[in-house]
């Protein structure tokens, strides 16, 4: 009992981190400082001063500003594609796992072609197809990430439509649609949602890596992996018009990866 | 004559790539109302699978299922919950982990839900109707099992079909089940086929018995008989380990 | 005389805050079967846990004596030492000793490695017969997932019997079984005592199964030993009420 207080504790404590830092980029209209696309001649590459706490980049832009806004573009790209990649795997997993067959082996065949490649060449080749833009981006992520959703929910409701239970609801002349939406959801959606938390880091990193690559947003818009890719030219007179974004990536990444597993331990113990 | 539930000639082999394994070998058996037949043998003996059959979870190679006379072989479960009920062995699994269990029981109803039924149903069990804003994890596997027996009674299924449903219990919890079992029974209440690898319990509670082997029915007949003049070597080989395992002289 | 090869004295156990077993006195002698009897909850594993060392218990008070040396104070170390070689253990679910895919010959050959000892093919055949397990070459080629549950458990008992311990813990290693299958595991047993002469210490929750082969029978309810003797006098004679509803819980044929 003592190890789930502890456990919980330390949910509470990062998804209250978590919280703050996505209420950082829902307000950064009301925190930033300046206009985070504004070029101002007079003020280029200045190093962190009180009026620029993060510096300004190569066109005069305030990089915290920047940050602000990119984290913005970035997390509520991030949310989008988890959730949207959450609810295909699911449906798809919930559906190969129970009725099996010909559909059920097609399917998780695909899935297994797609994950013998790295994802993030698929998502590269892809978004390169798709020309860029954060649409694109988000497709060329989303072809690989429903798979993990998928498998997930197929194997718990592999388990879960022999147990008692299910059987009990169908002695009870229940339908299949009422087993799937009653019994075999709820009972599955806690693993896959902690599986959803767990991606939500590699799904940013994913994101942030495309555009740092060009295949994402389009400048001037503030995003994260595209500052870093700018600020790239200039980080020997300019280091800290790559700290900011860099900084705010890993943060954030390492805050939702320990939430997830926060959350799993909690499951486990 | 017809027998509340009847199967002929039940025949099942299943084939696993090299493995090919007879379940049940041309299977007769009568159930009539207000009887337990007890159907005993070791794991591996067809008997599970005789009640997988007889409920419809399983599609037989052969052989003719018949309720009240009708014949019903082919049908799932979802048609045969219309007159039968499962009661399996692991009672807590046989409930939702997430819903209370007066859900889970209203759930089981086919007909306009009815909860005062329902307290009265866990009354009848010997449950407290408090124990039904509970979750499966916080009841006993005793309690979750006398509730199995209030949802199959919910259902208004006439025949209950129990498999192994006490061998995960603790002696004494399995010796008070039985005694409900009994007394539902006395009170005409209950025609159900009991499964079971103890022959013992099954004396205790059966009228009839049938012994199954290898996919066989070996020996069949009342239980009296059976235990008295057992005419199978088999039998008489269960019987000895049941009497080895129980303590004969009674005590007061 | 006298020879308590284990002796617990005023045994604590608890896990987290809640005391599981709450003072309990119990011994065996050497070459005797010593049956704890109890309801689910009784404590009556726990027992077993706290003699193993499990990490999950606490022990507040008492002394579990193993030839009149407390075990308690033991480093994991000794007490490794200690477990597997002079005492073995037994698990209701064989398949959490034994790796399923493995043949049982590696998995011999690893445990007697582990304590450097040699396989001997003989030895073993000697083991296995006197144990009544038969076709030795056979049982070591095949692979755990491809046997019954009673064979399983009675490799379990060839694999705790492998170092010949002189006192074996068995934890509901009936329990899972049909009531013949029960039966040829006591039976076992019975050899395992007659032939090496082991001491035997079985949990179970069948009173029936314990008047199949026990000499002494503890009777736990609650955390607490309420009453332990003899088995013929536990069984023929039982004090308390509890005891004498167990007796009667179990199933007896009828007619």
């Amino acid at each position: 009992m003592r190890k789930k207080k502890r456990a919980r504790i330390k949910i509470i404590i990062v998804a209250a981190l978590a919280l703050l830092l996505l209420l950082c980029a829902v307000f950064a209209g009301v925190l930033a400082p300046h206009d985070p696309s504004a070029p101002n001649a007079a003020v280029i590459r200045i190093a962190p001063c009180a009026e620029y706490p993060l510096g300004t980049d190569n066109l005069g832009r305030c990089v915290l500003s920047r940050v602000l806004y990119g984290g913005r573009t970035t997390i509520a790209a991030t949310f989008l594609l988890v959730f949207i990649s959450f609810a295909v795997g699911t449906l798809i997993g919930i559906l190969c796992g129970y009725y099996g067959g010909i559909v059920d082996k097609l399917l998780m065949r695909v899935a297994d072609v797609l994950l013998a490649f790295p994802q993030m060449v698929i998502a590269i080749a892809v978004a390169g197809i798709l020309n860029g833009g954060m649409t694109g981006a988000m497709i060329s992520m989303g072809v690989t990430m429903w798979v993990s959703f998928a498998r997930l929910a197929r194997s718990h409701t592999f388990a879960l439509k022999n147990e008692a239970y299910i059987q009990a609801a169908v002695f009870a002349g229940k339908s299949d649609l009422y087993i799937l939406l009653f019994h075999i959801f709820p009972n599955l959606l806690a693993p896959v949602l902690t599986q959803a938390l767990t991606q939500i880091g590699t799904t940013m990193i994913g994101l942030s890596g495309l555009s740092f690559l060009g295949l994402g947003v389009i400048p001037p818009t503030p995003e994260w992996g595209a500052m870093i890719a700018e600020a790239r030219a200039y980080i020997q007179i300019a280091p800290w018009t790559i700290m900011g974004p860099a900084a705010a990536v890993i943060i954030t990444i390492i805050l939702f990866n320990y939430l997830g597993d926060a959350v799993m331990d909690y499951r486990e113990v | 004559m017809t027998y509340l539930l009847e199967g002929k000639n039940l025949n099942k082999t299943f084939r696993e790539k090299a493995k090919t394994t007879i379940a049940l070998s041309e299977v007769n058996f009568c159930l009539n109302k207000g009887e337990i037949l007890g159907v005993v043998g070791e794991s591996g003996s067809g008997k599970t699978t005789l009640l997988k059959a007889i409920a419809g979870m399983l599609k037989l190679d052969q052989g003719s299922l018949f309720y009240n006379g009708t014949e019903y072989t082919g049908q799932k479960p979802r048609q045969t919950g219309q007159f039968l009920q499962m009661i399996f062995q692991d009672a807590n699994s046989s409930f939702d982990p997430r819903m209370v269990m007066e859900k889970s029981l209203i759930e089981s109803g086919r007909r306009e839900k009815n909860p005062e039924r329902i307290r009265q149903l866990v009354q009848l069990v010997g449950l407290e109707e408090e124990l039904l804003q509970r979750k499966p994890a916080a009841l006993s596997g005793g309690q979750c099992q006398r509730m199995a027996i209030a949802r199959a009674f919910y259902s208004d299924a006439e025949i209950f079909l129990c498999d192994e449903m006490t061998s995960a219990l603790d002696v004494s919890t399995q010796a008070r089940i039985l005694e409900l079992l009994r007394d539902l029974k006395k009170e005409g209440r209950l025609s159900a086929v009991f499964v079971s690898h103890d022959i013992a319990l099954v004396s205790m509670l059966c009228d009839r018995i049938m012994v199954m082997k290898d996919g066989k029915c070996v020996e069949e007949g009342e239980i009296s008989e059976v235990i008295r003049n057992p005419s199978d070597d088999y039998t008489r080989a269960l019987l000895e380990s049941a009497r080895r395992q129980s303590i004969q002289e009674p005590i007061g | 005389m006298q020879d308590r090869i284990l002796e617990i004295k005023d045994l604590q156990i608890a896990y987290d805050e809640e005391l599981a077993v709450k003072g309990a006195n119990l011994f065996v002698e050497r070459g005797e079967v010593l049956c704890i009897v109890g309801e689910s909850g009784s404590g009556k594993s726990t027992v077993i846990r706290a003699i193993t060392g499990n990490k999950q218990i606490k022990i507040p008070g008492g002394q579990i004596l193993f030839e009149g040396k407390d075990l308690i104070p033991l480093k994991n170390r000794e007490r490794q030492k200690l477990l597997g070689t002079r005492i073995g253990l037994i698990q209701q679910n064989p398949a959490g000793a034994f790796n399923p895919i493995r043949k049982i010959d590696k998995q011999f050959r690893e445990t007697l490695k582990s304590h450097r000892l040699p396989f001997l093919k003989e030895e073993l055949d000697k083991m296995f017969t006197s144990i009544g397990l038969k076709n030795t070459t056979d049982i070591l080629k095949s692979r755990p997932y491809e046997m019954s549950g009673g064979m399983n458990q009675r490799i379990a008992i060839a694999a705790a019997m492998l170092m010949d311990p002189e006192l074996l813990l068995c934890d509901e290693i009936t329990s899972a079984l049909d009531v013949t299958t029960a039966i040829s595991v006591t039976d076992e047993l019975l050899r395992v005592k007659n032939e090496h002469r082991t001491t035997i210490i079985l949990v179970t929750h069948n009173l029936g199964i314990a008047a199949n082969i026990a000499d002494r029978i503890a009777i736990m309810s609650k955390g607490e030993v309420i009453e332990f003797d003899k088995a013929d006098r536990i069984l023929h004679d039982p004090q308390k009420e509890y005891t004498k509803n167990l007796l009667r819980d179990v199933p007896k044929l009828s007619s």
